[in-house]
């Protein structure tokens, strides 16, 4: 074991230390070795790289990461991304200096079991397999690492930003993929890593096509023909799209979207790349069912997950479900028809408002989607609802006396807060939020058998039925048909509530 | 879901008495559980140990990963290598064990299949007839080790053009092989070069690769 001294080739003067143990973490391209107080990591390429390659990772070092993190905002992606900060050289071989990802995304346990991966990295694999959360799986991972189903809608509205913000830069992350993708259910937060296989359309090609899982079908059905070739599709934008759509998918509902039933070939690799690539074809498609899974081929560990008929995507509510339609249907062999990164986040949240509570405490998931039904029930454990359920519809001022509806619904449940974003439809959720505007406006309490909305904030809230103001530190009781107006500043929201499960 | 199924063929004959034995099922054990920090591993490996001296033993049939229980190996002080044997019962085991691909059931993944030796067939006529049937049975990837002075890197190259010269069977070397093997098995998950075929990473410095 000994520390050795690299120098960047980008600040004159500037050096790292790592410890080289003769046995470095391999990746799917670098060798990569920690620093000596484990705050940094240097990843050196295992091959040459040529100039475009170097120019690629200077840039990256450089003016990405400055239009990225030194400005307003910059700060949020820092915790996003784990991006390099320098280029360094030795022996001719080229390397990256990589902050540490934090303590957050190292399993505390790991599996239930034994403590073999206490201290590993929280790859995505891990919370997208069935098995690992299936009770009955010998090294299931430890139930305190598993969070619950809205810890991962707010892992997927992360990746989905991080990808926005790429994709607004107008760079491709190019290999999004389990492993470059680390989730903590726990803290509910992900961190998009090797961030240098960046492509920039036109200046810098792609030098991987990705990961198994994620590849987009017009990649792997294009990937005989030479790289020059016309027809050749290689990583982009809209590759990306296909990646976040299958990740997405898959820490839902912890199966593949296009992993079935169904054969093209006898062959084990060309079957796969078949039913990956040229002929992939969505395992919940609507109209052809002939890629459902077949329940009695497919391993036991995997239920429910497995089943499509019991748990279907429709389970993720109204908005993702036309996503999930429009990635995996109408856009999988169109890549130009895929949703971009911004629809999946405003989907994401806007279904962590039609989510309750599961009354069943042992419930696994603890929250489901409402499901729009007169008896609404957990899809995951089947209990009912109990009681009654208000229902607020969001409508704008299309025009003065016109009110239209905003196709956004908040389900409410006992101790829910009303935001900013809900009461007008000016403030958009999202990472440019400032600290004030996530303070609550509002929240809705079950008191003494009647719902109400306290309110906290609300300078001009209005039962427009009872025509009644309702000043700050009052409460107004939410019944059926009722009208209530949010604010009267301009994009200021009515809510129309109706009381389910009745 | 498929399996990757993975074969490992090892040589108990009366050589491997004392250390190497023991260094062995250190490597191994060492393998195992390196393999199971794997998700990706974790989710389709499938592994078979046969073990060959005098006689062939399925040490331990195609199991899931996770339900894995190393047993001891061990092997008789004295006696011959049987290796023409364990192929042919390997040949058997995969035939009847590895699923293929139907026009209603998905097949598993191409077998990898590791042989690990430290000597050369005694029975020489048997493994020349049974090298070309265990090449039909179209492993993704066969990898032959031969461990220690006496072992003949030749008759392996017969069967796999991948070969693995280890100087000495000694733990820390194997632990280092077995490093290797389960790098290899892993490759799948990693990300794909737009160019290059996946291949077998390179092995670790103390190992002489023979091609």
């Amino acid at each position: 074991m000994s520390t050795k001294t690299v120098n960047s080739v980008i600040n004159a003067g500037k050096s790292y230390q790592y410890v080289d143990n003769g046995e470095p973490m391999r990746g799917g391209m670098k060798d990569v070795y920690f620093s000596p107080d484990r705050s940094y990591v240097v990843a050196f390429y295992r091959d040459a790289q040529d100039f475009a390659s170097r120019e690629r990772l200077r840039k990256i070092v450089t003016d990405y990461y400055n239009s990225f993190f030194n400005r307003e905002g910059g700060d949020y992606y820092r915790e996003l991304y784990c991006w390099p900060t320098d280029m360094v050289e030795a022996d001719k071989k080229v390397g990256l200096v990589v902050p540490c990802y934090h303590a957050n995304f190292f399993f505390k346990k790991g599996y239930a079991s034994n403590d073999l991966i206490k201290g590993k990295e929280k790859e995505g694999k891990w919370f997208a397999s069935p098995k690992f959360r299936n009770k009955q799986f010998t090294l299931r991972l430890d139930e305190a690492e598993l969070g619950n189903w809205l810890s991962y809608f707010q892992i997927c509205v992360n990746i989905s930003r991080g990808v926005k913000r790429l994709h607004a830069a107008g760079l491709a992350h190019s290999d999004l993929s389990y492993k470059n993708v680390l989730v903590d259910p726990v803290s509910k937060s992900a961190a998009i890593i090797d961030i240098d296989g960046l492509v920039v359309p036109g200046l810098f090609p792609p030098d991987v096509i990705g990961t198994a899982d994620f590849i987009a079908p017009e990649v792997l059905a294009t990937k005989h023909l030479d790289g020059k070739d016309p027809g050749r599709k290689l990583p982009s934008r809209l590759t990306d799209l296909h990646a976040l759509a299958v990740m997405i998918y898959m820490y839902l509902l912890y199966r593949h979207p296009l992993k079935g039933g169904k054969i093209h070939d006898l062959d084990t690799e060309k079957d796969d790349l078949l039913s990956m690539g040229e002929k992939a074809l969505f395992i919940e498609h609507p109209q052809d069912a002939s890629n459902r899974p077949k329940l009695n081929q497919v391993n036991p560990k995997e239920l429910p997950w497995a089943d499509v008929t019991k748990l279907p995507y429709t389970i993720t509510g109204p908005y993702l479900k036309e996503l999930f339609y429009q990635a995996f249907v109408t856009g999988l062999h169109t890549p130009t028809e895929r949703p971009p990164a911004e629809m999946w986040e405003q989907a994401l949240l806007k279904t962590t408002d039609l989510m309750q509570p599961c009354s069943n405490a042992a419930c696994e998931q603890k929250w489901y989607v409402f499901d729009n039904t007169h008896s609404p029930k957990c899809p995951f454990c089947g209990t009912p609802h109990k009681g009654t359920l208000p229902v607020l519809d969001l409508y704008y001022e299309f025009k003065p006396t016109v009110w239209k509806p905003e196709n956004h619904r908040l389900m409410v449940y006992n101790n829910q807060y009303l935001f900013q974003w809900h009461v007008n439809r000016n403030i958009i959720r999202n990472e440019r939020l400032t600290a004030a505007q996530k303070v609550p406006v509002g929240y809705f309490v079950f008191h003494q058998g009647k719902w109400v909305l306290v309110n906290q904030q609300l300078t001009s809230l209005k039962d427009l039925t009872d025509d009644k103001e309702i000043p700050i530190g009052s409460m107004v009781e939410l019944t059926d048909g009722k009208r209530l107006l949010l604010s009267r500043e301009e994009g200021g929201r009515v809510v129309i509530i109706t009381i389910a499960n009745k | 879901m498929r399996r990757l199924p993975v074969f490992f063929l090892l040589d108990t004959s009366g050589s491997m008495y004392g250390e190497p034995i023991q260094a062995l099922n250190n490597a191994l054990s060492g393998m195992v559980n390196t393999l199971r920090m794997d998700p990706q591993a974790m989710d389709s490996l499938w592994l078979s140990i046969i073990t060959f001296d005098r006689e062939v033993k399925e040490l331990m049939p195609l199991t899931e990963l996770a339900s894995f229980q190393l047993p001891e190996i061990t092997c008789p002080q004295s006696g011959p290598t049987h290796t023409g044997y364990a192929l042919e019962f390997l040949y058997a085991k995969v035939n009847s064990e590895v699923r293929k691909g139907t026009p209603t059931q998905k097949g598993d993944w191409r077998p990898l299949l590791f042989l690990f030796t430290d000597g050369k067939p005694s029975d020489l006529q048997l493994y020349r007839k049974m090298v070309p049937l265990v090449k039909s049975l179209n492993f993704a990837t066969i990898v032959g080790c031969a461990a220690g002075k006496a072992a003949d890197d030749g008759m392996l190259k017969e069967l796999t053009d991948t070969v693995v010269h280890l100087d000495t069977a000694d733990s820390a070397t194997l632990k280092q092989f077995f490093k290797w093997v389960s790098d290899t098995i892993e490759q799948g998950n990693k990300s794909m070069g737009t160019s290059e075929q996946v291949t077998l990473p390179p092995p670790p410095g103390e190992v002489n690769l023979v091609i």
